[in-house]
This record gives C-alpha cells, sequence and structure tokens, in this order.
C-alpha cells in the first residue's frame, strides 16, 4: 500500500471514530450549556461552562486535523469566549453571555449537520 | 526514537499513533493521563524514552505539571519535549517553555509538520549526543589528553547545556520559544544580552569540564539577578547569555550589569587547580521585540547578542587605553 492511501485510509478510520465520539461530546456540550443558561447561580453557571470547554477544547484540537475545520474553528470561538468568562469577574455582563450562547447554538447545530450527514 | 505520547483525547492519540505509522522511523507508547505517563516511565526505566509528546491541558495533572516532573527525573533532563496543544495563548507558551519544553505545536496540526518537527528534534538528539561525548571525554581519567584534542573539546561557539538554572532554557527552545512569541503579540517584549569578558582566555585556560562549571556559575548569577522579572534566557555560546523579557519591563542595563558583577564578585568562582577566577560580564543595549515578524524577531535577538559582545570589546578596549594612556602625576 502506498504511503499516500496508507495515510487516507488510516485518516478515514479516525474521522469515523471522531464522528462516533462527536454524538456523544455534542450531548455533552448541549447539557452543560443548558444548565449554564438555566442556573442564577455564578458558580453553577461557571462548573458548567468548565465542562464544556474541556469537551471543546478537544474537538478544536483535532476536527481540523481530520478535514473538519469549520466545525473545530466553531469549537475553538466558543472556547475562547468561555475562557474570557471563565477569567473574568464572577457576574460577566450579558453581552458576552448571550454571545457564548449563540456561539454554542452554531455548534450544536454544525456538529448535528456533520453526525446526520457524515459525507 | 522511541516516543511517549500523553493526550486525554483518544483520537489525538489514534492520530499521533497513526502519522507516526505513516512516517514509519519511530516508535510511540501512548498514555492517557499524567499518572499513566509517569507509570510508564518508571516501568521503562531500562528502555528509556528519547521524546515526549504532551498535552497541556489534561485533568488533575496538565502537560505543564507533568513536564516539570519529567526534569526533576536525572536521566531525562535533557530529553525532548514537544507540547502539543490547543491552547495558543502566550500565557501557556511562557509556561510550557518556563517548565523545560523544547518545542510547541499548536493543534490542529498536519502530518507533514508534525514529521518534520520530529526531524528537527531527532537531529538536535544526535547534535546533543555528540556534545555530551566531549564532556565525557574530556572528564575521563583515561582520556587525560581529550581536552587539547580540538575535535572533542568543548568549542568556544557551542551552545552548552546547562542544568537546574530557573527559567533557563536550551538555546533551540528558545529559539522555538521566540518563533511562538512571533506568531502573537509581542508588545512590551524586549531582549537582551550579557557577555562574559575575556571568554576567550577562560575557554583557552580550561578543561571543557571546567569551562562548562563556569557558564553555569554564571547562568545561575545572571538568572538570580533578574529573579524579580519574567524572563526567559538561554546560554548562546561564545560566552554570551540571551535573555527575553516582557511585560512592559525596560531594564536599565547599567544597573543591571552592576548587580550581577557584584553577584559575581561575591560568588568565589575556582578552577580545578584552585586557583581563584576573576570572571565579569558586559551587558549590551535592550532591543525591543513589538510588532516584529519571525524573521525580524530573530535579527532582534542577534543584535541583542553583537551588542553585548561589542560591550564586552569595548570594555576590554576601554582597559587597554587605560595603561596606554601616559598617567601625569
Amino acid at each position: 500500500m502506498s504511503m499516500v492511501s496508507q495515510e487516507l485510509s488510516g485518516l478515514d478510520r479516525i474521522r469515523t471514530r471522531f464522528l462516533h465520539l462527536l454524538k456523544e461530546r455534542q450531548a455533552n456540550v448541549a447539557q452543560h450549556a443548558m444548565l449554564a443558561w438555566e442556573s442564577d447561580d455564578a458558580a453553577t453557571k461557571r462548573s458548567n461552562f468548565q465542562e464544556a470547554q474541556m469537551t471543546l477544547h478537544q474537538i478544536a484540537g483535532t476536527a481540523g486535523s481530520l478535514g473538519f475545520g469549520d466545525l473545530g474553528q466553531t469549537a475553538r470561538e466558543c472556547e475562547d469566549l468561555i475562557i474570557t468568562y471563565l477569567d473574568g469577574p464572577a457576574f460577566a455582563d450579558n453581552v458576552l453571555l448571550n454571545e457564548i450562547f449563540t456561539n454554542l447554538d452554531a455548534f450544536v447545530s454544525k456538529s448535528q449537520n456533520l453526525i446526520s450527514h457524515p459525507s | 526514537m522511541k516516543i511517549l505520547a500523553v493526550d486525554d483525547d483518544p483520537i489525538i492519540l489514534e492520530l499521533l499513533s497513526h502519522f507516526v505509522e505513516v512516517a514509519g522511523c519511530h516508535q510511540l507508547v501512548t498514555a492517557t493521563s499524567g499518572r499513566h505517563a509517569l507509570d510508564l516511565v518508571y516501568a521503562n526505566e531500562g528502555a528509556a524514552f528519547d521524546c515526549f509528546l504532551f498535552d497541556i491541558q489534561m485533568p488533575e495533572m496538565d502537560g505543564i505539571e507533568l513536564t516539570q516532573k519529567i526534569r526533576g527525573m536525572k536521566q531525562f533532563k535533557d530529553t525532548p519535549v514537544l507540547m502539543l496543544t490547543a491552547m495558543s495563548e502566550k500565557r501557556y507558551i511562557d509556561a510550557a517553555f518556563s517548565s523545560g519544553a523544547t518545542d510547541y505545536v499548536t493543534k490542529p496540526f498536519e502530518i507533514t509538520e508534525l514529521t518534520a518537527r520530529l526531524q528537527l528534534i531527532d537531529d538536535l538528539i544526535t547534535t546533543r549526543r555528540i556534545k555530551t561525548d566531549k564532556i565525557f571525554a574530556a572528564q575521563s581519567p583515561i582520556a587525560p589528553y581529550a581536552s587539547s584534542d580540538s575535535r572533542s573539546a568543548i568549542q568556544l561557539h557551542d551552545p552548552i547545556s546547562i542544568y537546574d538554572v530557573d527559567n533557563l532554557v536550551e538555546y533551540p527552545a528558545m529559539e522555538n520559544y521566540i518563533r511562538q512569541l512571533a506568531r502573537g503579540s509581542l508588545f512590551g517584549s524586549a531582549t537582551f544580552a550579557f557577555a562574559v569578558r575575556k571568554i576567550e582566555e577562560h575557554h583557552a585556560a580550561m578543561s571543557s569540564a571546567e569551562f562548562s562549571f563556569l557558564i553555569s556559575d554564571v547562568a545561575e548569577v545572571i538568572s538570580d539577578s533578574l529573579a524579580s522579572h519574567q524572563f526567559l534566557m538561554s546560554y548562546a555560546g561564545s560566552g554570551i547569555f540571551i535573555c527575553v523579557t516582557e511585560s512592559g519591563w525596560r531594564p536599565d542595563m547599567g544597573a543591571l550589569m552592576d548587580a550581577v558583577n557584584l553577584s559575581l564578585s561575591r560568588t568565589e568562582l575556582y578552577d580545578n587547580s584552585g586557583q581563584q577566577l576573576f570572571v565579569r560580564v558586559s551587558a549590551g543595549e535592550v532591543v525591543r521585540l513589538i510588532w516584529k515578524c519571525e524573521n525580524s524577531v530573530m535579527e532582534a535577538i542577534s543584535a541583542a547578542y553583537l551588542s553585548a559582545d561589542e560591550a564586552s570589546a569595548a570594555h576590554e578596549r576601554s582597559m587597554n587605553d587605560l595603561w596606554l594612556v601616559p598617567q601625569r602625576a
């Protein structure tokens, strides 16, 4: 088998595994986003955002290498916004929170599209 | 190379295994946490790893802490550590290099980039092995004439490895750090250098091991003198130490040079024959790194190097002139 075809077949296998895991990870991010949205308690909001950030961080780190650059970029943007929130004061302004939820929504939608139409 | 890759993301470990398999010239062992990695390191004591690939953000023990633990082990003081991470913020880059990382690759990465970095590390290991052989040859009691052999002695321009000095990284790691810095904001960053005066004389009079100890002692004094500031420093060879600082601090080089020299005068340095050494440094100009691209940043580092070298030469000239000028009563 040539190096290129060997590389492609290996990547296909990892891509399939990534998409399989994405289903679980998307649900995880959506669940924590929802809990953060619904909570009025700053500590609960932060811990849920932290959980979502860990998952987004993993997706941002691999999606680009597997040909899902757009999803990786969206995950990275969500992660950066959450880090800004976590590094800031206990009660962040609503503009930042709205931006986080808008981006998380875009991430969940893009993940859903990939899971539904993997090719 | 036998490589240990550590990441809590199974997809990254699969990608790395795949890339290394395609490249075909390395052996990869994987771990999913810092603790798992340390267990593997202890278990593989007889067949140590040649290179480490660490993710930064991992639960419980992150890649920075893992690097510090690895660097604390005698057999891995020199082993290249490549940080493979999605964290591109400057604070993570600084923390990675301060903890002892050799290079830094931002995720997502491509196979070509990773293969090229691994090749650089392979070359570094080969070069370092030759240098280590030189030091051991010079220290070996069965090779008493090794230090006079120009092929085995440490050359004046060799960037010697220095251990256990705070914020000191090896020169290849410093170059990699600067490349990473150049990709982001350099606002408030500056570089400057110190040159050990009469370095050629010290080098000519000493064995490789003595010269290596001298350079380590000077490095420790400079590091201690800068301790209240955020910085990274490196020995660039020829008695010159390059420092990179940030946070807007613009050092007063005259005062800093005096502080280093005062500390050197208090640190009694001797050669192997018990002769006290008179070691002093000269300081060059501060060069700001703001708004510079990678090439310009490397040029700024060269300018700092040359400035310190010139300051040392100017000091020697002024000392000679002092004796040549006729003295009047």
